[in-house]
């Protein structure tokens, strides 16, 4: 059997001239059907509630303080002279950056025919989703008065009388940032339609496939709409791509247009789209590790995809920790005595503690996954990814805060410290995320079927290929 | 096959398959037969599936097209209109009807979102979906098609169909399972407890929504609803409040030492415009008025800005009371003020020692400029002090002279009067004696004397030895 090492789970063993498996074991299209409808199907495990019970309070937290911030002001927060951004943009770019990975996996790899996102990319995409929503809520009451949220909207006020100002570009970020949620939201939900059809199709229960029967359009599974599907399909991601360098390069325009030293460079957009993949990438490990052996999903997440996002964790890592020292060079090189400063303080001042955590999560951690054997142990990958998290929330910091505190005037400069309700909402924020996402693993198809399955046909289409017929015939 | 096909209207044929390889030929077959109404089920998109039925190509990328010019479009129209024509914000001197660079990633943003939508709302419209009810679902073995199974289905409205045919060429593909599809007679109503809910959840969402609007419009003699404090209660407090916050509890503050209220300027008209007004006054109380008025209002209107550009003709400058003295206190720092302003100001033209040969000046005579007149040397005696008044000399550095313009934007009163003083000592050095000179100084006003004239004598020296040998040089030619 040229297949697979049977039943076997390592499948990053490179053979010359072979293709490695991307579905492992003998598993047949009804395998992967069964694996997945039974995450749904069956009543969730005591992991999933004492998880989802600790997530969901999260949540509500993050809800009353939202709820007091709204009423109070926005003085319940850290934020105070010079260091007006504060956390809420940190944690509001965090979040950002978080959703880069679902988009970059199933757009980007899409386009490149990278066959081994298919079991992952669904999700992702849920991921993507998710820390959007987290990373809108923070512009969103950051403003003062969220209840005036929607004068950023170009609606003709009779109110004001006047429109936004395009040339700003906060009011770049909201065409980005929500363009990117649709189209993401667009783009997971029509991914998920066909999975959704073989859920109302297994359910025994009237309701339930009453709810899947109204989410799957009544997807029948007919060529004609295949063919259209796939174009549909090519097509969003085609533009997903550009959009998603672009939400990063837009949300770095928030620092880069502005004069502050340490915030006015062009290496932004790049750097931060690089930051972005890296810490979206980690975030997709830190979830699915866990949850791969929780729902019992070894065979189709395996573990040379969890080999192959380490790489790109690996090469993004090393970009980040490359444009770390371009700002460096930059500064010296440009010799302008306000941005040297800058970064000697970044690394030397007050906040030395936050920038050398950030380099130590995001440069010298990722460069761990050079040796085999840490891509390849799921413990190590989940330990490794939640540094890369740490340190990706300690660059935004790094950036806006370290930025902020001390900018030319040495009389405006002023040390930043956060409040509890600051602790609070980004801690709620993971509960708000954890939530969504819980509850996606046991109402959605946590692995797109339709497109595993294709992969498997064309598996055993190699079977057929190397004049093997047995490996599918005897599954028949 | 059913029992009750001949009750029910056929809508056509299916027959499973339990892989892609035993569905693909089966599909070429009834293509090649000449089915066209023909469709294959399948739990994933099939590669080569297209071409075995003969299926054409979308028009689903033109729409994509489409849509993201549309978006474009209507992204540089709306900030062009938004930003430019309606309600132009004028920044740091751009342009602000294109400013395209700046409206780039707004278009790019709604290119990709109207392009998105497009492709996806387009592709459920030509797929014909969302559609509920299909009767295909009522084969009792199509739930696997999304599962593991593949269908090919052959539609009654096809011109080649009949049942026993399409059966044999079904069963000849080699499916194990052929049935007939019938018209679907599950209940087509929604369930009425849905409707109801529905119903109720629109009409409770409605309500908020409608209180906000009748508060809106009803007038109410109770105070306001608030919900969010905003700025209704200003934490600011009212003049005569009082306050725990400063030691004398008043909320109002005492003005800071030096505070000018607006209007409250003390005026020294003598100082403002060189002029003795009380006698003034005497001689001429209604052009004093007048000039009174204009000063105060200047005044009122902050600064000293454009004064009372009065012009008066010749005789009235003449019968007008000029004040005789200075009447600040002239020190040395006074003057070297008024030599500060002078070389700033009046240099250009007058010339830094004041004999009018400035090099404004200079560059009219090279250029023969026909409508100058060339300013006057401050050194003529008709401009000493006994003759033309300090308060005239003030007036004409304000006001102006012939094609001299007034400087009362530009300079302030107190370095007016500096000026006015520095004239007088750059007049009073032009015919100095050395008795002047304070005896502390003499020796170096001598010496500086000396090196002078030796100097003027070597320079003079130069200048005739060189007319000597040009004189020389023409001789010998």
């Amino acid at each position: 059997m040229s297949l697979a090492i049977p039943n076997g789970l390592d499948n990053t063993v490179e053979r010359p001239g072979e293709r490695a498996p991307l579905v492992l074991g003998d598993t047949t299209y009804h395998d992967i059907t069964e694996t997945v409808c039974r995450v749904a199907e069956t009543k969730p495990s005591k992991g999933w509630v004492i998880g989802f019970l600790v997530a969901f309070a999260l949540f509500q937290w993050l809800g009353i303080c939202i709820a007091y911030l709204i009423y109070t002001g926005v003085g319940v927060w850290g934020n105070q002279s010079p260091v007006f951004w504060g956390w809420p943009i940190v944690n509001f770019v965090f979040w950002v950056g978080i959703g880069h990975a679902g988009t970059l996996i199933s757009a980007i790899l899409f386009l490149f025919r990278q066959e081994w996102r298919t079991s992952i990319n669904r999700a992702a995409e849920a991921m993507t989703i998710f820390a959007v929503v987290c990373a809108g809520t923070f512009p969103g009451i950051h403003i003062g008065r969220a209840w005036l949220a929607f004068w950023l909207a170009p609606y003709p006020s009779l109110n004001l009388w006047m429109w936004p100002q395009f040339r700003s570009p906060l009011l770049w970020d909201v065409f980005a940032v929500s363009t990117y949620g649709t189209v993401s939201l667009l783009f997971w939900y029509m991914g998920m339609v066909p999975d959704l059809a073989t859920f109302r199709d297994r359910s025994k229960n009237k309701y339930r496939r009453m709810a899947y029967g109204i989410l799957s359009l009544g997807w029948t599974g007919s060529s004609r709409h295949w063919m259209r599907y796939e174009k549909a399909y090519a097509l969003l991601a085609a533009f997903a791509a550009p959009l998603v360098l672009s939400v990063h390069t837009i949300v770095s325009f928030d620092f880069a247009v502005s004069q502050v030293p340490g915030w006015h460079t062009t290496i932004f957009p790049p750097y931060f789209v690089a930051g972005a993949i890296f810490s979206g990438f980690a975030m997709v490990l830190t979830l699915m590790v866990p949850a791969r052996s929780m729902l019992g999903l070894e065979k189709l997440i395996t573990i040379r995809h969890l080999d192959n996002m380490c790489k790109i964790i690996l090469a993004t890592g090393s970009i980040v920790g490359l444009a770390y020292g371009t700002e460096f060079f930059i500064a010296w090189y440009g010799q302008v005595p306000d941005e040297q400063y800058a970064f000697i303080n970044r690394a030397f001042g007050p906040y030395w503690w936050a920038y050398w955590t950030m380099v130590t999560c995001n440069v010298i951690s990722p460069q761990l996954f050079w040796v085999k054997k840490f891509r390849t142990t799921p413990w190590i990958i989940v330990l490794i990814t939640i540094f890369v998290n740490i340190g990706m929330w300690f660059e935004r910091f790094v950036i806006v805060i370290t930025s902020l505190s001390r900018d030319y005037l040495p009389s405006a400069w002023a040390y930043f410290t956060p409040t509890w309700v600051d602790f609070s909402m980004l801690i709620g924020s993971f509960g708000l995320f954890f939530t969504l996402f819980l509850l996606f693993c046991k109402l959605m198809p946590v692995i797109n079927m339709a497109e595993t399955k294709s992969t498997l046909a064309k598996q055993y289409h190699m079977a057929h290929a190397s004049g093997d017929q047995s490996a599918h015939e005897e599954k028949h | 096959m059913s029992d009750d096909k001949n009750e029910k209207k056929i809508h056509g044929m299916v027959a499973e398959f339990t892989s892609v390889d035993t569905l693909l030929p089966a599909c070429r077959r009834v293509r090649d037969a000449g089915y066209t109404k023909t469709d294959a089920y399948a739990p994933f998109a099939v590669h080569g599936i297209d071409e075995a039925l003969g299926i054409k190509p979308t028009v689903l990328p033109w729409l994509a097209l489409g849509g993201g010019l549309a978006g474009t479009c209507t992204a540089l129209a709306m900030q062009v209109w938004m930003n430019g024509i309606d309600y132009p914000y004028i920044i740091s001197g751009k342009p602000y009807v294109l400013s395209l660079p700046a409206f780039i990633p707004v278009a790019f943003e709604l290119t990709i979102l109207f392009a998105s939508f497009c492709t996806f709302f387009g592709m459920w419209a030509l797929n014909g979906l969302p559609r509920f009810s299909n009767p295909i679902f009522t084969d009792p073995r199509f739930d696997r098609v999304t599962d593991d199974r593949f269908f090919l289905y052959i539609d009654s409205k096809d011109k080649n169909f009949d049942v026993k045919g399409v059966e044999k060429l079904l069963a000849d593909t080699g499916s194990d399972y052929i049935n007939t599809v019938v018209e679907d007679d599950t209940p087509t109503k929604i369930p009425k407890f849905l409707i109801i809910g529905l119903c109720i959840l629109i009409g409770a969402s409605i309500i908020p929504a409608l209180i906000v609007a009748k508060m809106r419009v009803t007038n109410s003699d109770k105070p306001r609803f608030h919900i969010f404090p905003d700025m209704d209660y200003s934490p600011a407090r009212d003049a005569q409040q009082t306050t725990t916050l400063f030691a004398d509890n008043r909320a109002m503050r005492p003005d800071v030492p030096g505070t000018v209220a607006r209007g409250q300027m003390p005026v020294d008209l003598d100082f403002l415009t060189g002029i003795d007004m009380e006698t003034f006054s005497q001689l001429d109380s209604d052009r004093a008025e007048r000039l009174v008025a204009t000063k105060l209002t200047a005044i009122a209107a902050e600064g000293d800005a454009p004064a009372a550009s009065e012009a008066p003709a010749k005789s009235v400058m003449d019968t007008t009371p000029w004040l005789d003295r200075n009447p600040l206190e002239i020190t040395e720092a006074v003057v070297r003020q008024g030599q500060t302003q002078f070389n700033i100001y009046c240099s250009v033209c007058h010339g830094m020692d004041g004999r009018g040969n400035g090099l404004v000046n200079q560059r009219a005579q090279k250029i023969m400029a026909t409508a100058w007149i060339p300013p006057s040397s401050v050194h003529q005696e008709a401009l000493y002090s006994d003759q033309y008044p300090d308060g005239k000399l003030f007036n004409t550095i304000s006001n102006g002279i012939r094609k001299m313009p007034g400087y009362s934007a530009q300079i302030k009163v107190q370095d007016r009067w500096a000026i006015v003083a520095y004239v007088r000592a750059l007049q009073q050095s032009q015919n100095a004696s050395i008795d002047l000179v304070p005896s502390s100084q003499l020796a170096k006003v001598e010496r500086q004397k000396n090196k002078v004239d030796k100097q003027l004598k070597e320079a003079a020296e130069a200048e005739r030895k060189k007319e000597e040998e040009r004189a020389a040089k023409a001789a010998e030619k």
